[in-house]
């Protein structure tokens, strides 16, 4: 759902700024014309200026929402366990050396080397060699 | 919580901070878009803080709907419960309100300055 985020948020902006202008038209007009020659603080905007800036704001708010990280869990068994379930799936370059896997440590060490058996090898390389 | 239970439950403070830093950084954003909206309405004194309010408790909304709530709800935790990702209950639904107030206010101002000019 993440991609919605930013059409909807510049589908609001568009929505929000032509209800800017509107507003400040109507502010302009009522202010200078000659039938109603009232205060602008008196004269209240029209109902669908309203509801455009609240939908706008609405819409915007949304995709911003919609526009942040998924939050991670605090718990460390739950934390822990969501990472060995589902593998280490953090996206940001950034912060993925920050919170990666915490049994990386353990999953990638190497195993017993047997020294004696490597030796006896080497040696009969070194033979086959000459 | 005790020092007893902090050592069977232990807490992730990377997540900890992960999670503040996610909450914040919505807050901020969309607290100067209520000041946008808020200066487009013209809206003065207690008008506008209410209209402050009631939209930054309806982005937290948002936020438990779209992001806490699935994973919340399959784990079994009840409605509203924040417990998953925030260690107290307030820390989600009344932290942003005052984080975002300075922003709020500033494009409050200047938007409104705009358009009665």
């Amino acid at each position: 759902m993440a991609w919605l985020s930013r059409p909807l948020t510049v589908i609001g902006l568009v929505i929000l700024a032509h209800g800017c202008y509107s507003a400040h038209e109507h502010t302009v007009l009522s202010s200078t014309s000659v039938q109603h020659p009232t205060s602008p603080s008196a004269t209240s905007l029209p109902l669908d200026i309203y509801i455009e800036t609240i939908a706008a704001t609405l819409l915007i708010c949304l995709g911003l929402v919609l526009g942040s990280g998924t939050p991670e869990p605090i718990q460390w068994h739950t934390w822990a366990g969501k990472i060995e379930r589902e593998g280490d799936s953090t996206s940001g370059d950034a912060d993925k050396e920050l919170r990666s896997n915490p049994f990386n440590a353990l999953e990638a060490r190497s195993g017993f080397i047997n020294i004696s058996k490597l030796r006896s090898d080497f040696v009969k390389y070194q033979q086959l060699g000459k | 919580m005790s020092e007893q239970e902090l050592q069977i439950n232990p807490i992730v403070q990377d997540s900890v901070a992960h999670n503040t830093k996610t909450l914040t950084n919505l807050h901020s954003l969309t607290a100067s878009l209520f000041g946008v909206g808020a200066g487009i309405l013209g809206l003065e004194s207690y008008y506008g803080f209410l209209f402050y309010i009631a939209f930054s408790i309806t982005t937290s909304l948002l936020f438990y709907i779209l992001q806490i709530a699935p994973s919340s709800l399959g784990e079994g935790r009840t409605v509203l419960d924040s417990g998953r990702y925030y260690r107290g209950a307030l820390e989600l639904w009344t932290s942003g309100i005052f984080n975002g107030l300075p922003g709020f206010i500033l494009t409050w101002t200047l938007f409104y300055g705009l358009v009665r000019a």
